[in-house]
């Protein structure tokens, strides 16, 4: 085998366990039903279910409506913590007594885990995109705030000399000099916590909604229709890549002057 | 040094006490929150001294704890036999890695929530299916780091081993499992972390005892202050036991913290 490089080979191994398993899964369904199809589905019974959700409403929507209403829900959560967790992290570590203070607050944020939120989010908004937006507010909020504050620490304290000497104010030398520095730590906390509230939001729409990817596993739970299960999980597993790996691309267009090797 | 670390703990301690302050203030009669969104912090300790002596929704305080530890422990344990071998297998064996990779792949994406409606229909809504979710929470953080510990190990510690004659066995045993060791403990913190707040949505969700069914269940009674009681004794349940991990490592791998403490 002196022909493969080790990239090769593991892409060779690869494609043939994940065959085996494709294969072992035909097998106990399709083939010799080993299992019962209400307990596992054939892959074809999962591909037939994925096209009848695509094409026939489920409880009202077809998929791609779910996955829109997901999203929404999503956004609002991550912009929400962006716009507030940004400006709290960079004052964190600009001014210690404003930390010491607000301190207490944010360590219940980080230390109780988002989906304990969610009975309380119920109780104050109900079944509203507020409830959903609020659990991933509280799951990509912490990131936020330690990843800015790291960020702005660590901006070397040269600069912001240089920046005093040749005059600039405060708050311009935090706009031109502080914040362009400390955006790449800022852009990885927002990549945790666009990833960590993706997590928090299927939580949110398991247990409130009626609508969202939570929501059509929970019915496919409610329904015994493993199927739609597999069909939600799938599709939550790929829009959770796809997101990541668009924000991972997107930081070279966004942060053209990080030239870390990647 | 001394004197600026305690006037930091009087400073923070302050701020704790300046909250609560507010809290009540918020939250008096006739305040401007009313108490059925947010109680006042008076209530939620009576209601927690109450909780610890009456059961509420069919146990106490400290039984549906320890129905939370209970589940957490199991999945967690579980993980960490199946995740800490099998990492270290596949740091090792570069062939087993990537058989078993691409699939771990697979299911890494899919938050480990997901998981939950297919193991409460596979499963039924006994501790097992609670169990399996938080088993498959914490699996992906004990298998990367587990890996992560073997690749970090030092080029020249190997290469000595070998020179000095060690087997392939002994290398594995004594050297590459003792240098990961650290890592392994911060593996152990992530994996508990993950499997704790996996928990919390888990007992929402399918569940007769612990502090998330409590939580779930008292918003769903209106029960403000033992909603808050829940949260509270989450958080601080999670932050005793990441505590707890961390000190473990002082006599784990003490050689790690007098590194960490050099500077």
């Amino acid at each position: 085998m002196g022909v493969l490089t080790d990239r090769g080979k593991a892409t060779a191994y690869g494609i043939f366990s994940l065959s085996v398993l494709l294969t072992l899964w035909i097998c106990a369904t399709s083939l010799f039903q080993w299992i019962e199809p209400r307990v596992l589905p054939s892959p074809a019974q999962v591909i037939r279910q994925f096209a009848w959700i695509i094409t026939e409403p489920f409880s009202g929507l077809r998929l791609p409506g779910h996955i829109l209403f997901s999203l929404e829900r999503w956004g609002w959560g991550v912009l929400t913590a962006g716009l507030v967790g940004i400006p709290v992290g960079v004052f964190f570590a600009w001014n210690p007594w404003f930390k010491t203070f607000l301190n207490p607050v944010f360590e219940l944020i980080h230390f109780i885990p988002p989906f304990a939120y969610i009975p309380l989010a119920v109780l104050w908004f109900g079944a509203s995109t507020a409830t959903q937006a609020m659990v991933v507010f509280v799951a990509a909020f912490p990131a936020i705030v330690i990843n800015s504050q790291l960020g702005v620490a660590q901006v070397e304290k040269i600069y912001v000399d240089a920046a005093r000497v040749f005059g600039a104010s405060p708050f311009r030398t935090l706009c031109r000099v502080v914040l362009p520095a400390a955006a790449p730590s800022i852009y990885t906390g927002l990549r945790i916590a666009i990833s960590n509230g993706w997590m928090a939001l299927v939580g949110a729409e398991l247990v409130v909604g009626k609508v969202g990817l939570g929501f059509m596993i929970a019915q496919g739970q409610e329904n015994a229709s493993v199927a739609t299960i597999f069909v939600g999980v799938i599709t939550i597993g790929c829009l959770g890549v796809l997101i990541d790996t668009l924000v991972q691309r997107s930081e070279r267009y966004v942060l053209p002057w990080r030239r870390v090797a990647g | 040094m001394g004197q600026s670390r305690t006037l930091q703990v009087a400073a923070g301690l302050g701020a704790i006490l300046a909250w609560i302050i507010i809290w009540a203030w918020l939250t008096r009669p006739g305040g401007p929150v009313p108490t059925l969104y947010f109680p006042a912090p008076d209530d939620v300790w009576a209601k927690f001294v109450r909780m610890w002596q009456r059961p509420y929704i069919g146990s106490t305080l400290p039984n549906h704890i320890l129905a939370s530890l209970y589940i957490v422990l199991t999945g967690w344990g579980l993980a960490a036999l199946v995740g800490i071998p099998l990492g270290i297998a596949m740091a090792w064996w570069k062939k087993l890695k990537w058989i078993v990779f691409p699939t771990f792949q697979l299911i890494r994406p899919v938050p480990p929530l997901a998981w939950i409606p297919l193991t409460i229909l596979w499963l039924g809504i006994g501790d097992s299916a609670r169990i399996s979710v938080v088993f498959i929470a914490a699996l992906v953080p004990w298998l990367m780091n587990s890996m992560l510990a073997v690749y970090s190990v030092d080029r020249l510690l190997l290469d000595a081993a070998k020179t000095l004659g060690a087997n392939d066995r002994q290398i594995l045993a004594r050297v590459v499992c003792r240098t990961a060791l650290p890592t392994l403990v911060a593996a152990a913190r992530m994996a508990l972390g993950n499997a704790w707040s996996t928990l919390v949505a888990a007992e929402i969700l399918a569940a007769t005892a612990g502090l998330g069914y409590v939580a779930v269940n008292a918003s769903q009674l209106l029960d403000t202050d033992v909603l808050l009681v829940a949260m509270f004794m989450i958080g601080i349940l999670g932050i005793c036991m990441t505590g707890l991990i961390g000190l473990t490592q002082n006599w784990l791998a003490p050689w790690s913290v007098l590194g960490a403490r050099r500077d």
